[in-house]
């Protein structure tokens, strides 16, 4: 009964009264802020990072993980009550959330999205214990040439699943591994891209860059149509599914939950695919599908089973394998490294109290959403119609704050503001930051492992097709780009894409 | 002629990656089997750059939709603030920063007035960061800076 010991040591640690406050604490600020039109989970972590400095690391990443899923479900509530989804995975919410919000059953489709998410996250959770330890185990036989072919996957599913043109996001790739290589490299110990200032030779903090181009550069979007920008906000009112509800949603939330659970394992952008596949997916087998895009309760239950599902167990290839799957899971690990963790397969065996730890506050914190959520609502939809003018140079105020406590530093608060200007050229131009923030993690790791590939190789390339592992992960590569090549997939692409706009 | 969105991308990428190229070709580059620290960055910046054609003949080529007007407003008078902010932070102190870029980025908006409502709001907002932020977290930085003590 391995499990059971782990999970005990899990709940030891979970549930001092220390981690489960900051844990409430994680969940409470993360859906506040959450919740605020615009406002999605990366720019909402980057914003309440200094709340986690100095605590410590086991805590730390509590809270963290709290503010993450917190802010998730405050995106959906949003997206039901005023028809503006804080990310692309909850645009599919809108859908039909906001549809049953106007037609008064605002209350009913926020708790189906709650239980759902509360479902889901329960079975991810389960599903994170289960096969945490045997990804782990098998990483620990993983070489450089196995870890290479897997950046380039989570890179390619990335570009993929960006919006805009395979091209812009292959440029937006290769700039974002040009911004992770600045600074001391740290095989030859050249300094590399540093302008010769001091400043830089630690590299450009991750944290930096992120908060600049989703926070700040999500407040310049913004203020652009901030006269046309309307706040209607949908009144609540009962908050209890009715008995044909539960009925309807019932086997939605199994088959969202399983999708979810699958496709966020993927590296790549797996909770936007898992939210779309499975609308797509109930729309398809739905004996109400006509309903769909009309207010259909599966419409909400499906897509926020599969979203919370697959924001759990996308924490798997960063616990396990150290990469991140999305854009909010590399500011995690950018966060676990202001911390001094370095993710990881060694995380599990090294720290068994970190891992389980938050194993179990993941599922604890879901069942505070689930009980704080629904009767605060209120509460939240006060909180969303607070108006744009006052709201903004807070969050100005706040990211400020956030960046210059990373390293008391005037300099990174700088870079901040210039990445906030990139930010929105980028969003100007239709090129997705996603990609660019994902290879500014991933770059120097591919590099450092080609690095060591082709030592041992001596130089010959082959071996990344030599490997079985490496070769089908290069296959399943190549299969995605060629898929998005060929007509009839790229027509795909750009309807599923479509929608997310 | 209007502008392309294609056009401005691929000359970003493309001088982007001119500039990334010649500092990278600098650094040894070394062999296949021995990486130098030049390896890496001289493979990305040269992809970059193709890239970055690649966009701009497309760009010529295929139709695309025109670069948007840009609001210079918000662009340029929030980054003012936060460089108002960091230059006060180490002379003024922390709540005398916050209220300056509070003041500064909110005056953005073309909603902002100046009057006792929003004055005291701003000050008990940024009484309240200070709390939070200093004596509550525990941020190393001074409420009030060397020139206000």
């Amino acid at each position: 009964m391995e499990i059971f010991n782990d999970f005990l040591l899990g709940f030891s640690t979970a549930t001092t009264s220390g981690n489960l406050l900051y844990c409430f604490l994680g969940v409470l600020l993360g859906t506040a802020v959450g919740v605020l039109p615009g406002l999605g989970p990366v720019a909402t972590i980057s914003m309440l990072l200094p709340f986690t400095f100095g605590l410590p690391v086991d805590t730390a990443l509590i809270m963290l993980a709290g503010i993450f899923y917190g802010s998730q479900y405050g995106g959906s509530t949003t997206a039901i009550l005023m028809n503006l989804p804080g990310e692309a995975s909850s645009v599919v919410t809108t859908l039909d959330g906001h549809e049953m919000a106007k037609q008064g059953k605002a209350g009913r489709a926020l708790a189906a999205a709650a239980i759902s998410s509360f479902f889901a996250g329960t079975v991810g959770t389960l599903f994170i214990a289960a096969s945490a330890p045997l990804l782990a185990g098998l990483a620990l036989t993983f070489g450089p040439t196995e870890y290479f072919s897997l950046i380039v996957l989570g890179l390619i599913t990335s570009m993929v699943l960006a919006s805009g043109s395979l091209l812009t996001a292959f440029g937006m790739a290769l700039f974002g591994a040009i911004l992770g290589m600045i600074g001391t490299d740290v095989n030859s110990g050249a300094a590399r891209f540093t302008f010769d200032t001091p400043n830089l030779l630690d590299g450009l903090n991750f944290v930096v860059v992120a908060t600049g181009i989703f926070g700040l550069g999500d407040v310049f979007a913004n203020l652009e149509n901030e006269r046309s920008r309307s706040a209607g906000v949908a009144a609540v009112s009962s908050l209890f599914p009715t008995r044909e509800d539960w009925k309807r949603m019932c086997a939605p939330i199994m088959r969202g939950t399983g999708i979810g659970v699958l496709l966020g394992v993927l590296p790549g952008a797996g909770v936007l695919l898992a939210s779309f596949s499975a609308y797509a997916l109930e729309k398809k087998f739905s004996r109400h599908s006509t309903e769909f895009g009309k207010g259909a309760i599966e419409g909400v239950a499906a897509p926020e089973a599969a979203n919370n599902a697959a924001a759990q167990t996308c924490f798997i290839p960063m616990l396990t394998l150290g990469l991140p799957g999305t854009a909010t899971m590399a500011l995690m690990i950018g966060a676990l490294v202001v911390q001094g963790v370095q993710p990881g397969p060694e995380i599990l065996t090294q720290q068994p109290s970190l891992f389980w730890g938050l194993v179990v506050s993941m599922w604890l914190g879901n069942l505070m959403l689930l009980f704080l959520n629904l009767p605060l609502v209120g509460v939240w939809a006060k909180l969303i119609s607070v108006p744009y003018h006052y709201l903004f140079p807070m969050i100005c105020v706040f990211v400020a704050i956030g960046v210059y406590s990373i390293n008391n530093s005037v300099f990174d608060v700088y870079m901040m503001a210039l990445f906030g200007v990139l930010g929105y050229f980028f969003r100007k131009v239709g090129a997705e930051p996603a990609p660019l923030i994902l290879a500014m993690i991933l770059g120097p790791m591919a590099e450092e492992y080609l690095r060591r590939a082709l030592l041992i190789s001596h130089g010959d390339p082959s071996v990344f097709l030599t490997s079985p592992l490496s070769l089908g992960t290069l296959v399943i590569a190549a299969l995605l780009l060629l898929s998005i090549i060929s007509p009839r997939f790229r027509k795909v692409r750009e309807e599923g894409l479509q929608e997310a706009d | 002629m209007k502008i392309r969105q294609d056009s401005v991308l691929g000359l970003f990428f493309a001088i982007t990656g001119c500039i990334a190229l010649l500092i990278a070709l600098k650094y040894p580059f070394g062999t296949a089997s021995r990486m130098g620290p030049g390896f890496f960055p001289v493979v990305i910046s040269t992809l970059l750059v193709a890239t970055g054609i690649g966009i701009l003949i497309r760009s010529i080529s295929a139709s695309c939709d025109p670069f948007p007007a840009i609001t210079w407003k918000a662009l340029v008078m929030i980054p003012a603030a936060i460089i108002v902010f960091c230059v006060a932070i180490e002379p003024l102190g922390f709540l005398p920063a916050v209220l300056l870029l509070l003041v500064l980025s909110a005056a953005t908006s073309v909603k902002f007035r100046l009057d006792w409502k929003t004055s005291a709001g701003a000050l008990l907002f940024a009484g309240l960061c200070t709390v939070l932020f200093v004596e509550l977290i525990g941020l190393p930085m001074p409420v009030l800076g060397i020139w206000l003590q």
